[in-house]
């Protein structure tokens, strides 16, 4: 499936974004729809490491991981969420796709100023969501190969 | 939410300090009243993966999120009780939850001239006093964060 095939619209901060609502080590994760070129299946995807979707290759990248959170991406509803940004490709495993949520950017809360660690390049805000939060994540944080193996492994 | 302290009340001179006692883990501290802005009870905490120290959690509190700070691990305790309370600080950066044992706090008139340097360094206090055997410091809740 092609998200962006199925979304229009701007992203000012007005208007309303959309954001494709996962989970990872059993917390709540936002990405915003603009970046996501596709969600695929484990089966779909076959035993490849690397995504390759149109004769591009989805660099895997071990989300879990880069966030020191317990890394449960195997069960049935585990889904491959295939990223692109300025023309950089990579590809994340879920836990779980609850959905999309459509939310003015300016509604995105701050990450409290507490948070002062590298922390704060990992998300973008917060979203109120049910009784919960939902964290946006900043995707050209996810995407930047620079970081693979360098702040996930730092504990 | 809160007792007044009964062997320690008297007299409040204008140069006092009101504090509140309250206890995590068993261990008793105190806090300036002026640096309180709730306590409530605890609502379950949200997980933030991140990596600054001791401040990896959120709770929500109708359209308000507020960072935790967890000053039972920052002390290697665990709070104490099965219906823990939330005690919110006014901390420079923004308002702060804590989560405290279940026992209710304290109000205490304290002496300013009774202050102690704490002789502790495992938390940040603006001093302490002594109550019976006990040392009770009194957190300095400014630098909660920043030097622990």
């Amino acid at each position: 499936m092609d998200v962006r095939e199925l979304m229009t619209g701007s992203s000012s901060p007005a208007s309303p974004s959309r954001f494709l609502i996962v989970t990872v080590g059993e917390r709540y994760l936002a990405l915003n729809a603009e970046s996501i070129c596709g969600l695929m299946t484990l089966e779909t995807i076959g035993n490849v490491g690397n995504p390759t979707v149109h004769d591009k290759v989805y660099r895997a990248i071990n989300l879990a991981d880069r966030l020191s959170v317990p890394n449960d991406q195997g069960g049935p509803n585990t889904r491959v969420v295939l990223l692109s940004e300025r023309k950089v490709h990579g590809s994340i495993r879920v836990t779980t796709v609850q959905g999309l949520l459509e939310f003015p950017l300016s509604q995105v809360l701050p990450l409290p100023r507490q948070f002062r660690g590298p922390e704060r390049h990992w998300y973008r805000g917060m979203i109120l969501f049910s009784k919960s939060i939902v964290l946006v994540l900043n995707t050209t944080w996810v995407l930047d190969e620079r970081m693979s193996g360098f702040e996930g492994n730092s504990g | 939410m809160l007792r007044t302290g009964q062997k320690h009340q008297r007299e409040t001179s204008r140069q006092s300090w009101q504090l509140l006692v309250f206890s995590v883990g068993g261990r008793r501290l105190a806090v300036k009243t002026v640096d309180v802005s709730g306590i409530s009870q605890w609502n379950e905490s949200i997980p933030v993966a991140g990596r600054t120290p001791f401040v990896t959690a959120v709770v929500r509190q109708w359209q308000t999120v507020l960072p935790v700070f967890d000053l039972a691990a920052s002390l290697h305790l665990t709070v104490q009780g099965s219906s823990p309370l939330c005690l919110k600080v006014r901390h420079p950066l923004g308002e702060m939850a804590m989560r405290i044992d279940e026992e209710i706090p304290v109000l205490h008139t304290f002496d300013p001239a009774a202050l102690q340097t704490y002789q502790g360094d495992d938390l940040p206090a603006e001093g302490s006093y002594t109550n019976g055997l006990d040392e009770i410091p009194i957190l300095s809740v400014s630098r909660l964060g920043s030097t622990v």
